[in-house]
């Protein structure tokens, strides 16, 4: 295997080297391994905080090499709406992404609403649907938690019918979110991938806890997706002249549009709250909020809050309502001071009366949006089952799930969702495997620590194959594969226009920009082929061919250079079983 | 052209008119100046070379390595701590058979933390097969690093051109900067004999059984031990070209010398002085630098030292235990000649302490009244 090498120099200088044209195959350098590394796909700390468990880091990565396709597809896999989503849900995800850490978070709202829109526009592929399997449900109520059940449902072989109480599908979709967060344009070209799907909606439909009995003839499970439809009530003299927020935002957007002009006093501090102020601006009244906290304990989320006040509302913190006076002009209200109390148990802060200390102000309208609740006749807290986000009781022998606000504690478009999907996992573990085996089979689809479930997992698809509990967290990224390079700034209206219209604020990214954005995202816990593994194996063990990276085990050594410099947690060392 | 220059950017000039090819390097002060300006070399053009950055010294003599064995002209410039921690990389370039250049700043070693001069670093690298030059002037810091690739390529060792921290590396002086047809004919372009080769792919430094290793040494000590007579050869080309020339060892004032002093670096030119005061007080002394120490001149030393009574080494280093390390040199070279003089062992200016005109004198004057040296190295300087 040796050869020395003696070379003729003009000089007569003497030189003698070991040199071998052997090649090393002979060398089976894994007989030195005592640990092994595997390529292990995790979960991204986005897709953990995600409430649906969207693949984003997949996401991103086909959206960066323009395979809108594939990106339509993954989204698709955990959520019926990416146009929607993309536009209003709150995106824990990029609270959670591991960018932020190093510059800012991944834009990835803005790139699952352009893929969303691509989805939109371009022909969709042709779903194969499973056989009927046999089972009918019925889902009361076509907001977004009965249009998840129908949807994955559909998917695992039911047939659907939804039972609705208005005469247009979509629920808070339609009658609760403003057109500037959500056009209706959009709303309807991504509802109609509902009826693509072939589900049955029965519009103008009243059902009440009596009629359930009834279901029992055609079908085999229930889902009360009904949604918290009554406002709560302020409990205050006057009430009567307040208006009701959620009645003003369903008139708002059916273009019964309401003359509301001067000066409006909104009561409340959530997303209801905001986005009736921000439509009183845009119908031209100056809306003021009122909050018996401070800014800091509004739970609507706070990037409504700054574009609320960027376009002009006013906040008025630590003020209660205690009385409303009609006068001859104008409404009267009486406010009770607040100041800070004590810490609660859980660690807020509390907010109590400052003595007798009172304002009063003088408004043209009140609008009350303090929040909603269910129907009290779909009260229960007798469950067989209880999950983070169904429920289930048996009536009359047939399964009955609650799903969506009327059962989860954060009230967003994504949660409900999310309680579609896993009332629908659970009904079809339930029928197939028993009550017992619901809570396992769950389990093993969590994404990350939970409790967002992948229906990919469920249906035994490629994610099946990762250690989804795993998740690929900062400290766990070779983060010296990433320069920093800023965030994309989004396209917004001007503000003019947002005072003027009910056009979309956020316009969105163009092509160039969303892939930039795409781009920035380190694809954490997956493999994006960056070949970074294959590189720097010393031995030349990572083999790649035929689309498929693989480690020769005759030659890995065990050195765990591949998982030391692969830059995105995809690979894990072993101990050699 | 003469340009007034720091000696870091004598070194950094040379290496560009000697058209390297791949530089790597990892900064340490007081050698950063040098790899400092080669980088901006690369960034703005005016080099048409690779400069890769590494982690660790260690990473950069494996990058020279790696190139040297491609078959490309390579440079690094390293530095006390960061030259001990190539100390394992050192010895392969060697056993490689490859022609690296590096520029060597002598600096102390730690702990106290001292970045000023000293030559324990470099010394504590004696064995590792490269040829060792030291230098005196910004001038003859250029002229040797060109010198350096030319014996280099020849005779197949990596060479380290060694200049002292601060007085050298970051001292002004005017330095002939010569053009580059020149250099150009007096280091044409490198030809490999051995290199990697993509169409016939072959491990270099291989597995070498005790069968085969031995004869591999022997190779090097073979070729080190051409190299004095092939450095002369190159300075005899050099001067051809460019007027200029040191040998091996600069001998002054030598000839009818009954003491004369030895040293290397910077400290000659201080001792010259020492040695012209001396004459004028009749005093029959003389000086010799040591230009190069590995391999170490012994015929030029013996001839030149033969005739004398006193050798006075000057070592700017201790090997703790046997003392200054060119006296222990000079006492292995003298002990074969037939009337060796009596060499006398003094150590001074470590970590950068100024060896003065005054030292020198009293070196010489304790020299002169003693009878035979004594058994240790003696200290000059010390604080009381």
């Amino acid at each position: 295997m040796n050869q020395s090498i003696q070379t003729q120099s003009p000089n007569n200088v003497s030189l003698l080297i070991s040199q071998s044209r052997t090649n090393t195959l002979g060398n089976k350098t894994g007989t030195w391994r005592f640990v092994r590394p595997k390529y292990q796909e995790k979960t991204a700390a986005c897709s953990n905080a995600c409430p649906l468990g969207i693949d984003i880091a997949m996401v991103e990565m086909f959206a960066s090499r323009k395979d809108y396709q594939s990106a339509l597809n993954t989204i698709l896999m955990e959520n019926p709406f990416p146009a929607i989503c993309g536009r209003v849900c709150f995106h824990p995800c990029e609270s959670a992404c591991n960018r932020q850490f190093l510059d800012q978070s991944v834009g990835i709202h803005q790139i699952e609403r352009f893929v969303g829109n691509w989805g939109l526009k371009n022909t969709q592929q042709h779903i194969q649907y499973p056989e009927f399997n046999g089972a009918k449900i019925g889902i009361i109520g076509a907001g977004p938690a009965g249009l998840s059940v129908a949807y994955f449902a559909r998917r695992l072989g039911y047939r659907c019918d939804i039972f609705e109480k208005s005469d247009k599908p979509g629920g808070l979709l339609m009658s609760g979110i403003p057109s500037y967060r959500l056009p209706d344009r959009i709303l309807m070209d991504e509802l109609q991938r509902l009826n693509d799907d072939g589900i049955q909606l029965k519009y103008k439909q009243s059902i009440s806890m009596d009629q359930l009995e009834t279901f029992k003839q055609h079908y085999d499970a229930l889902f009360l997706c009904c949604g918290d439809a009554n406002s709560i009530l302020l409990k205050i003299v006057g009430e009567n002249f307040a208006i009701d927020g959620l009645n003003l935002l369903r008139q708002v957007r059916s273009q019964e549009m309401p003359t509301i002009e001067g000066t409006v006093a909104v009561i409340g501090g959530g997303n209801t709250a905001i986005d009736v102020a921000r439509s009183l601006l845009r119908m031209g009244a100056n809306p003021i909020i009122v909050y018996r906290r401070t800014r800091k304990e509004m739970p609507a989320h706070p990037h409504e809050i700054d574009a609320a006040l960027d376009e002009g509302v006013v906040l008025k913190e630590c003020l209660s309502p205690i009385e409303l006076q009609k006068e001859t002009n104008h409404l009267q209200i009486s406010l009770q001071v607040m100041k800070a109390g004590r810490k609660s148990n859980e660690g807020r802060q509390t907010y109590i009366p400052d003595g007798n200390r009172r304002e009063t102000m003088q408004v043209n309208h009140v609008v009350s949006a303090i929040g909603a609740e269910m129907d009290m006749m779909w009260r229960n807290d007798q469950w067989e089952l209880s999950m983070s986000h169904c429920q289930m009781k048996r009536i009359a022998d047939i399964p009955v799930f609650w799903c969506g606000d009327m059962t989860i504690s954060d009230k967003t478009v994504t949660h409900a969702l999310a309680s579609g999907k896993q009332a629908v996992i659970a009904l079809d573990v339930l029928r197939n495997h028993g009550h017992d085996e619901i809570k396992n089979a769950c389990h093993q689809c969590q994404v990350g620590n939970g409790p967002a479930i992948s229906f990919d997992i469920y249906k035994q698809g490629k994610r099946k194959e990762r250690n989804n509990s795993e998740i690929a967290n900062f400290e766990r990224l070779n983060t010296a594969y990433f320069p920093n390079i800023p965030a994309v700034q989004v396209n917004k209206i001007s503000q003019e226009a947002c005072l003027n219209s009910f056009d979309e604020v956020i316009s969105g990214f163009d092509e160039s920009q969303m892939i930039e954005e795409a781009s920035r995202c380190f694809n954490c816990g997956i493999c994006n082929d960056c070949d970074t593994c294959r590189i720097f194996c010393p031995e030349m063990a990572i083999q790649w061919d035929q689309n498929n990276r693989h480690i020769l085990m005759d030659y890995c050594k065990g050195c765990g250079i591949c998982i030391e410099e692969c830059p995105r947690d995809a690979m894990n060392l072993e101990v050699e079983p | 052209m003469k340009e007034v220059l720091e000696g870091s950017h004598a070194v950094s000039e040379a290496v560009r008119l000697a058209r390297t090819k791949v530089i790597s390097a990892y900064p340490i002060t007081p050698q950063t100046h040098i790899v400092e300006a080669l980088s901006e070399y690369c960034a703005n053009g005016s080099m048409d070379a690779k400069f890769i950055c590494v982690e660790s010294e260690h990473s950069a003599m494996a990058s020279c390595i790696g190139a040297a064995s491609a078959g490309v002209r390579t440079f690094t410039a390293s530095s006390s701590h960061g030259l001990a921690l190539m100390h394992e990389l050192l010895h392969w370039a060697a056993g490689a058979r490859l022609p690296i250049v590096m520029a060597e700043v002598n600096r102390a070693l730690g702990p106290g933390w001292n970045i000023w001069m000293d030559q324990s670093d470099s010394l504590s690298q004696r064995d590792t097969g490269w040829i060792q030059l030291y230098c005196e002037t910004a001038q003859e810091v250029l002229d040797t690093t060109l010198q350096a690739y030319r014996l280099a390529e020849i005779v197949n060792l990596p060479v380290m051109v060694v200049l002292d921290a601060f007085f050298l590396s970051h001292t002004y002086e005017p330095v002939d900067i010569p053009d580059q047809a020149s250099v150009d004919r007096f280091l044409p372009s490198f030809v490999p004999r051995i290199t990697l080769d993509q169409q016939n792919p072959n491990a270099i430094g291989q597995m070498a059984p005790p069968a085969f290793y031995m004869e591999m040494r022997h190779s090097i000590q073979m070729a080190m031990q051409s190299v004095l007579e092939h450095f002369i050869d190159v300075e005899r080309e050099f001067e051809t070209v460019f007027g200029r020339t040191y040998g091996p060892i600069t001998p002054f004032a030598c000839d009818d010398a009954e003491s004369i002093f030895v040293m290397a670096g910077t400290s000659a030119s201080t001792c010259r002085q020492a040695v012209k005061t001396l004459r004028d007080k009749g005093h029959k002394v003389g000086v010799i630098k040591l230009k190069m120490f590995r391999p170490f001149p012994y015929q030029h030393i013996r001839k030149c030292l033969e005739q004398t009574k006193k050798v006075i080494v000057l070592d700017r280093n201790c090997s703790f235990g046997p003392g200054g390390i060119f006296a222990q040199e000079l006492r292995a070279a003298m002990y074969a000649s037939e009337q060796h003089p009596q060499i006398f062992s003094y150590i001074s200016g470590l970590g950068g302490r100024d060896v003065t005109v005054d030292h020198f004198l009293e070196i010489f004057d304790r020299t002169e009244k003693a009878d035979h040296p004594e058994n240790e190295s003696v200290w000059i300087g010390l604080n009381p």
